[in-house]
């Protein structure tokens, strides 16, 4: 069985050191794909002084690009399953082997920090707090999702995620490039019918940085998700009618 | 329409299908757009060169007031204009986006070769 992990680091070269050191030392038989999304500082070079597979892409693509980019690589190579993992140190590489092993069950995992469905981060391994804006903004996505696939899920946005290869080759060539990729990428997934499941897992507090996006781009994306959520309904109602 | 505001029409016609002839002489329109803007500076050259044509289709349409008609039209048109280059800019994003990632996977290819 081999696995790839797939990382994509975008002006990273600060913070991917500790991280892909921190990974060969938990998970030395995987195997690392650094996806350098366009960073002007030595995030590639960083990664090759690791010993690591490094694909540059020449311009900024955004991190869901990044990310289709990893998954058409291991796919290609012949991997049998994969998981994203943070260049930024946020997550933790002790919860790969919780994550992977919901793998035996689910074509797709979804590493959350909400544990036990509970949607104010107070379960077991919710240890990671979130401010009251993105509470109430994962809040909406938590329902959209929820009318769209008919399942809860308590982390929509988590990037800690791991897949079997049939939904890493289907990612290979459809993962959604926009912002918030990883909530598309969850509906996608849902939708083509394969099994996705969560399971608890610990965060780390982002480390350093700042929130990425700003309020009126987050609106505008929250419409956008939106509109990509109507358009998936009514698709779906079009192939239960013809199936 | 008075005499000056129909001489201003007739050269601002003129300026812009130059322009077009030009552009499309220098071949850096497509086809497809050459044929496009070569139609749209002829009605424009028609309309300039004809006074009472404008008029005339508004009647015969059954537009009251003739400016309207000729507003209407040149909005549609650009409304439809805009929305093909929409489309346009998609389908190239998406080949830009595509080219990329191939030139990642090729260039690691490379890296490895010569490695």
């Amino acid at each position: 069985m081999r696995t790839a992990v797939v990382i994509p680091a975008f002006n990273e070269a600060e913070a991917l050191p500790g991280v892909l050191a921190e990974l060969a030392a938990a998970v030395p038989e995987h195997e690392i794909i650094v996806v350098d999304d366009g960073s002007t500082d030595d995030t590639a070079e960083v990664a090759a002084a690791a010993g690591v597979t490094c694909l540059r892409l020449p311009f900024n693509l955004g991190i869901g690009g990044a990310l289709r980019l990893g998954f058409r690589f291991a796919a290609g190579e012949g991997f049998d399953q994969a998981y994203q993992f943070d260049a930024d140190g946020q997550h933790d590489p002790s919860q790969i082997p919780a994550l992977l092993a919901g793998l035996e069950h689910a074509d797709m995992v979804v590493g959350t920090r909400f544990a036990g469905g509970d949607a104010a981060g107070g379960g077991e391994g919710g240890a990671y707090r979130v401010g009251r804006g993105r509470s109430i903004a994962m809040g909406l996505l938590r329902w959209l999702v929820r009318r769209a696939t008919g399942r809860r899920f308590t982390d929509t946005s988590s990037g800690f995620r791991a897949m079997r290869r049939p939904v890493l080759e289907l990612f290979a060539t459809e993962y959604p490039v926009e912002y918030m990729d990883s909530v598309e990428a969850l509906l996608l997934a849902v939708r083509r019918g394969f099994t996705v499941i969560e399971v608890p897992v610990r965060m780390r507090e982002r480390q350093g940085g700042q929130p990425s996006t700003r309020n009126f781009r987050l609106a505008y994306h929250y419409v956008r998700v939106l509109i990509v959520l109507a358009a998936g309904m009514g698709r779906r109602n079009r192939l239960g009618a013809t199936t | 329409m008075s005499d000056t505001a129909h001489l201003v029409f007739a050269v601002l016609a003129l300026c812009a299908l130059g322009l077009i002839i030009r552009l499309v002489r220098m071949q850096a329109l497509k086809a497809k757009y050459s044929v496009l803007w070569l139609t749209v500076g002829a009605l424009l050259a028609v309309a300039a060169a004809v006074p009472g044509v404008l008029d005339w289709v508004a009647d015969q349409v059954g537009v009251a007031y003739q400016p309207a008609l000729f507003l209407l039209l040149g909005f549609g048109f650009l409304l439809l204009l805009a929305m093909h280059f929409s489309y346009e800019l998609s389908r190239l994003e998406t080949r830009v986006r595509t080219l990329s990632e191939e030139f990642a996977l090729l260039r690691h290819e490379l890296d490895e070769e010569r490695d």
